[in-house]
């Protein structure tokens, strides 16, 4: 959690907003917040699915364990998802391409270019022209 | 996108939605812990935003 309290701000200035959330309860959570030192920066909502409501909506929950998945949704400011990464239960998620994402849809937004792989801000996006097509 | 959907509708939902791309994101009220307090948060009020929901298994646990 320290890891996505870090790109919080970087969040925060892409008019992004951050809720993360488990099945475990709001008491959980406040507890969790107090006694981890890990959940010291953290000042994003900790949400709690108790009812596990949400994490089946949402299509991420392991109704084997009651717990939902390593999963982050992207929903852009109109109540749309844009993009849904969905993680292995031991592996952690790549924050960088949190932040990376958002990025994207706002270059894409501006310049109206397509966005290439492992691109980054500063480089240059790709034309959607369609007479551009083989020979890119 | 002018009806709303909401996350307890789609227990009962027939038809096939798997929450992706080009979806419409179900919408929820639930407890959330901000700054130590416990309130309510309302995926709605976020309109405007763009939302990362970020899904863990477990407090207690890496992200």
């Amino acid at each position: 959690m320290a890891a996505v309290a870090a790109v919080y701000p970087y969040i925060k200035a892409l008019n992004a907003e951050i809720l993360s959330i488990s099945t475990d309860s709001a008491f959980s959570h406040k507890v969790f917040k107090e006694t981890s030192p890990s959940l010291k920066n953290v000042t994003f909502p900790m949400v709690s699915d108790r009812t596990h409501v949400i994490s089946r909506a949402y299509r991420v929950l392991d109704e084997n364990i009651g717990a939902a998945f390593r999963a982050s949704v992207f929903i852009d400011p109109e109540g749309v998802i844009r993009a849904k990464l969905v993680y292995p239960g031991n592996v952690g998620r790549n924050l960088p391409e949190h932040v990376r994402m958002l990025q994207a849809f706002e270059y894409a937004k501006q310049t109206g270019k397509g966005v290439p792989a492992n691109w980054v801000p500063g480089q240059e996006g790709i034309s959607t022209d369609p007479s551009n097509i083989g020979n890119i | 996108m002018d009806e709303k959907l909401y996350a307890e509708d789609l227990s009962q939902c027939p038809t096939v939605f798997c929450a992706t791309r080009d979806d419409q994101a179900p919408l929820f009220t639930a407890d959330a812990v901000i700054n130590g307090d416990i309130r309510k948060i309302n995926l709605e009020e976020y309109r405007g935003k763009w939302v990362i929901l970020f899904f863990y298994p477990s407090d207690f646990t890496f992200v």
